[in-house]
């Protein structure tokens, strides 16, 4: 039932570090001196129960939220300090995102809505589709590339997403709760694609999660409590 | 069931209320402009139940009138003073025991003269041998506003004992069915009324449909709670109805208040009493009722595709795309008016406007059902074309719900139907005028002997003038400097009372028509507008409520906004440019009957229409500009999880 | 157990699509649901137990066979009479606790009844209440709830009505391990204490343990039962399964 073959290398730099991250809305602490670093190939879930600033953890690495105190590294660049177009454009290159639900656009076949981050960057119509296409028989999905999202599963929309999220070839992806929105054994088998094929690219994987199952299919675990993070290696029990 | 449903709207939150708040802008704007058209046809009612029996029984047609029924002669004097037009109404033997005409407290004895109070004022302000002289004496009384047109109407009501030349008999105060000038105005109400009519029902379906979107989930809830088919329809629609309920009410009170703004608008020679343009109450109730029931049948007409089985919102369906069926509209549509455009000439006077109106209608509809089908062909062109996403994602859009896509188009499109039926027509009214506003002419069957009078009464006050005797009139050319109004007075005797005008002046009535038009065309333009503007306005902005989830979430991606919103500009100004163009011949057609189609091409005509067509383009993006904030504030809203 | 069974199957077929792409989510399943007691639906993935529980439940009809609610053959109702049927017989409990964010708990705890035009035995909801733990937060928005919390006041929802019969689909799937503990061991005092009947569709073999019994499915056909259930029987015999469909 596992798919992560071998332990990623840990003695390369990190793809993605958070640094002191504190966040506050008001006089409110979301995120306190939280510490995260995720190195390629590896997969990494932050956990939680709600309220922990486990999405403002997320959204300050993505570069979605500039953390109040802190630095964000992507790679060699650290982040924060960008302006937010520049973090937009970083978001729609070299970072890939995989939300709940809802992430695709209804109008647009499948396929298109692969596509779209590759035209986004420049890429020309024809090309992005065909890099696009390519991606659906890996992703379980071949001679679906021309439904809509809802003539599709809930299954089905998460791999198109992965997909979308994966096309750009970006560094590091984030996971927003990516099951949450399917019955359990679809989210199982969300997560097998999604480790299986960011494993292949190389790139860092950031799971945000409250399913401990979810949890223990990843490398490591950073737990958030009260905006403070606690780092446990692989959870006991968990299956390999 | 509705109390819940009243609950929910209530405990609703902050978007609850914005998708609350479009659809009420929509409706109480759409209610507003139905108010005001048939406060229209209310006003020529009202005017006319006041000021009718001076016209004469002589406009009311082929019937004979019996010497029995009748009660007074009149004669009615267009004449001028200080530059505006002064009606002198002589009433001829009023028979005795009988109640006076509207607004006078007797009826006049020969020698008396009821005057308006603006008449009144000016009779004291002008020397007497420039207005008052005219008259047989002082005023005797006052006319009260249940008498005129409007509060400063000039007119004077001169008792006299007959017989007097030109005068014809009358046998009520009151209106007589018939022809009569403001009979004219009424039937072109109609057509102004059928012209915005499709707009604004337009914009009050359209309205009932926004954002339905966000009550979809909240209704599967319910049905898996065993809320009955009848109960979830009713929590889909209790919704809409009351908004439209309330934005009905504030339509109407907003046209209600908007009324002496309304007034000031002079149609048929003056401006209005602003009560003559607000709808009865029963008429307003109407109105709000009938709202209220469109808003629901339509919000129904919406809810039917999405509230289905108990295990959630079924999957949209292929939505119905708009088939090539639809051209055969364009040709039924034709048909129809053309049989309507026959039927008006044989037509009964006072139906006129509405065959017409009919036919108007069946051209509306065709622009209506070919539009959707336009979207469709532009999407697939798009599709097929696009290089960037944001062409794409507007081709994609287009063509996947083209009914949906033109929904917010459709105002703005039949605004250019209206523009194109009204340009031709301006243009060929402008072409009207232009009488020589020289000579004072005096109409008499004595040319010669009038002449000679007129020569002797002018020199004996001092003017000097150049008097020349023609087959049939007289005409007297004074110097500039010469006050136009004393020779009036001076000469007006010499013709048995009747008027000294100029030719221009004697023309005033179809010159009025022809301004009246031009006013008219723009009071219609510019509430067809209004339509349109807010339609694509809150359409723009329930289509980013109704997508904020996706948008936010794209934003987050690292979607720029500015793709998005190209796209928007996209999927909006190429459907409406290929429609206008539809609307426009279309228009053109429908004013054919009544001025050449090269009409469009004179420099008026030419002018109104690329001033529709630049606000057109304005409005869309203006609408598309405003619903930018709440894009943005709807996007960068951080939360990713769950939903509002 | 001499009691009718609470719900039956006979030879349910569901088909989803036609021709080719047609597929069978189930494929003949008969067997019975024991009344007054706790039952647990499991399979893999595609095994049709979602399908089977919403035949049961009336909110989707079959293909062909027979679903039976008490002695009611929900197949020959209509959609007013099935309507009917979930409002008065059958209270749900989802993976998504489906509760109205703009009502307080209370007010999403009485909404079946204001829908139906019931009224509520203020007694019976006092002690749902006071058994869910709910007494503090009946005047809270869901929103200010734990999802534990929320899926109680769904489950007082569900039991308000005093069912026959109670469905929950994945009830623990959006809850923490303590969370769904509670709420499954509520299910079970609401089966010991108060004799009502429950079906519970999960994956879980955890949750499963809480059962009196185990309704295991397979490729749309029922594949086998299991008594008194433990994680570990479960377990086991979930493999059993697996190992039969993996080649």
């Amino acid at each position: 039932m596992s798919e992560l073959a071998s332990e990623p290398s840990t003695q390369r730099e990190p793809v993605l570090r958070g640094v002191g991250l504190t966040h506050r809305y008001g006089v409110t602490t979301v995120l306190h001196d939280a510490e995260i670093a995720v190195h390629p190939g590896e997969v990494v879930a932050v956990t939680g129960p709600s309220g922990s600033g486990k999405s403002t953890l997320l959204h300050c690495l993505a570069g979605i939220l500039v953390p109040s105190e802190g630095e964000v590294w992507l790679g060699p660049d650290r982040i924060d300090g960008w302006s937010e177009s520049r973090r937009a454009a970083l978001r729609g290159s070299r970072l890939g995102f995989v939300f709940q639900f809802g992430q695709l656009l209804p109008e647009l076949p499948a396929v298109e809505n692969v596509a779209l981050p590759l035209m986004l960057g420049g890429m020309r119509r024809v090309e992005a589709v065909e890099r696009a296409a390519a991606w659906f028989a890996p992703l379980g999905l071949a001679g679906l590339e021309q439904r809509r999202p809802g003539q599709l599963s809930g299954g089905q929309e998460q791999r198109v997403a992965i997909g979308r999220a994966l096309v750009t070839e970006p560094e590091v992806v984030f996971a927003d709760e990516p099951t949450g929105a399917v019955d359990t054994d679809t989210g199982h088998r969300v997560m097998e694609l999604l480790t299986a094929l960011v494993g292949r690219t190389g790139a860092g994987l950031v799971v945000v999660t409250h399913d401990a199952e979810v949890a223990a299919r990843c490398h490591r675990t950073v737990s958030l409590r009260d905006g403070r993070t606690a780092e446990s290696a692989r959870p006991a029990g968990a299956r390999t | 069931m509705v109390g819940l449903s009243l609950r929910l709207l209530r405990l609703g939150g902050r978007r609850s209320w914005a998708a609350a708040g479009l659809v009420g802008a929509g409706v109480a704007v759409g209610t507003m402009l139905l108010a005001v058209a048939l406060g229209a046809l209310h006003g020529w009612d009202a005017r006319e139940s006041r000021t009718a029996w001076r016209a004469g029984d002589y406009y009311s047609g082929p019937q004979k009138v019996l010497p029995a029924d009748v009660v007074a002669s009149v004669r009615v004097t267009a004449d001028r003073v200080g530059g505006l037009p002064l009606q002198v109404v002589d009433l001829v033997d009023p028979r005795a025991g009988l109640a006076p005409p509207p607004g006078l407290d007797r009826t006049p004895a020969p020698g008396q003269v009821w005057v308006s109070p603006a008449l009144a004022t000016l009779l004291r302000q002008l020397p007497a041998d420039e207005l008052a002289d005219r008259f047989p004496g002082a005023p005797t009384g006052v006319i009260s506003d249940a008498g005129l047109r409007d509060p400063g109407e000039l007119v004077a009501v001169v008792g006299r004992a007959g017989p007097l030349a030109g005068a014809s008999p009358i046998t009520v105060f009151g209106p007589v069915p018939g022809f009569s000038t403001i009979e004219i105005y009424r039937q072109l109400t109609y057509v102004a009324v059928a012209l915005m009519i499709f707009p604004v029902l337009s914009l009050l379906g359209a309205s009932a449909r926004l954002t339905a979107a966000r009550r979809t989930e909240r209704l599967a809830t319910l049905r898996l709670l065993g809320a009955s088919t009848g109960q979830v329809t009713v929590a889909a629609v209790t919704e809409v109805t009351a908004v439209a309920g309330v934005a009905a009410v504030v339509g109407v009170v907003g046209q209600w208040l908007l009324a002496p703004a309304l007034a000031a608008v002079e149609l048929g020679g003056s401006g209005w009493y602003a009560d003559d343009l607000r709808p009865s109450v029963p008429v307003m109730i109407g109105i709000v009722v009938g709202v209220g029931l469109l808003a629901t049948a339509a919000a129904v007409g919406g809810m039917r595709q999405v509230v289905v089985g108990p295990l959630g919102v079924v999957r949209r369906q292929r939505p119905g795309s708009a088939r090539l069926v639809r051209l055969l509209v364009v040709v039924a549509g034709v048909v129809v008016f053309a049989v309507a455009n026959t039927a008006r000439q044989n037509a009964a006077a006072n139906i006129t406007g509405l065959v017409f109106g009919i036919g108007i209608l069946a051209l509306f509809g065709t622009v209506s059902v070919v539009g959707p089908l336009v979207v469709r062909l532009i999407g697939n062109g798009l599709v097929r074309s696009a290089r960037s996403p944001a062409k794409l994602l507007a081709g994609r859009r287009l063509l996947d719900d083209p009914r949906a896509a033109f929904r917010p188009l459709a105002g703005l499109t039949l605004a250019v139907f209206v523009a194109g039926f009204l340009a031709p027509l301006t243009s060929a009214v402008a072409g009207a005028g232009g009488a020589d506003d020289t000579a004072l002419r005096m109409r008499t069957g004595d040319p010669a002997s009038v002449a000679a009078a007129a020569r002797a009464r002018l020199d004996q006050l001092g003017i000097g003038a150049q008097v020349t005797a023609g087959r049939r009139s007289v005409d007297v050319v004074t110097g500039t400097s010469v006050d136009r109004d004393r020779v009036r007075t001076a000469l007006s005797p010499l013709v048995n009372g009747t008027a000294v005008l100029t030719e221009q002046e004697g023309n005033g009535e179809n010159t009025l028509l022809a301004a009246d038009l031009t006013r008219g065309a723009v009071v219609v333009l510019v509430a067809t507008f209004l339509v349109a503007a807010t339609s694509a306005g809150t359409s723009a902005a329930a289509r980013v409520l109704d997508q904020r989830r996706t948008l936010r979430l794209l934003r987050l991606a690292g979607t720029p906004l500015r793709v998005l919103d190209a796209a928007r500009r996209a999927e909006t100004i190429r459907p409406l440019l290929v429609n206008g163009a539809i609307a426009l011949v279309l228009g053109v057609l429908c004013a054919s009957p009544f001025a050449a189609a090269s009409g469009v091409l004179e420099p008026s005509a030419l002018i109104l229409l690329g001033g529709v067509l630049v606000t057109g383009v304005l409005l869309v993006l203006g609408a598309s500009a405003a619903s930018r904030p709440l894009l943005r504030s709807v996007t960068t809203d951080t939360q990713t999880s769950g939903d509002s | 157990m001499n009691r009718p069974p609470a719900a039956r199957a006979a030879g349910l077929v569901k088909t989803y699509g036609r021709g080719d792409a047609a597929v069978h989510a189930l494929d003949g399943v008969s067997l019975e649901v024991p009344a007054a007691a706790f039952t647990a639906i499991m399979g893999p993935s595609g095994s049709g137990k979602s399908t089977l529980m919403h035949l049961l439940a009336g909110l989707d009809t079959a293909t062909s066979g027979q679903a039976f609610l008490g002695d009611t053959d929900l197949g020959a109702c209509g959609d007013r009479e099935l309507t009917a049927i979930r409002r008065d017989r059958i209270g749900f409990v989802f993976q998504s606790f489906n509760l109205l964010p703009q009502l307080t708990a209370a007010q999403n705890i009485d909404l079946p009844a204001q829908l139906a035009g019931r009224r509520v035995d203020p007694a019976w909801r006092e002690s749902l209440v006071g058994l869910l733990d709910l007494t503090d937060r009946l005047g809270h928005r869901p929103t200010q709830l734990s999802g534990g919390q929320q899926q109680r006041v769904a489950l007082a929802r569900a039991l308000l009505g005093r069912p026959e019969i109670v469905f929950a689909d994945e009830p623990t799937g959006n809850l923490d391990s303590a969370a769904g503990h509670e709420v499954l061991a509520l299910l079970q005092r609401s089966v010991r204490e108060l004799g009502g009947t429950v079906v519970v569709v999960t994956h879980d073999p955890v949750a499963a343990s809480y059962a009196d019994g185990v309704l295991l499915l397979r490729d749309g056909r029922l594949a086998g039962t299991l008594v008194a259930p433990r994680p570990d029987t479960v377990l086991a015999a979930l493999a059993e399964l697996s190992g039969a469909v993996a080649r």
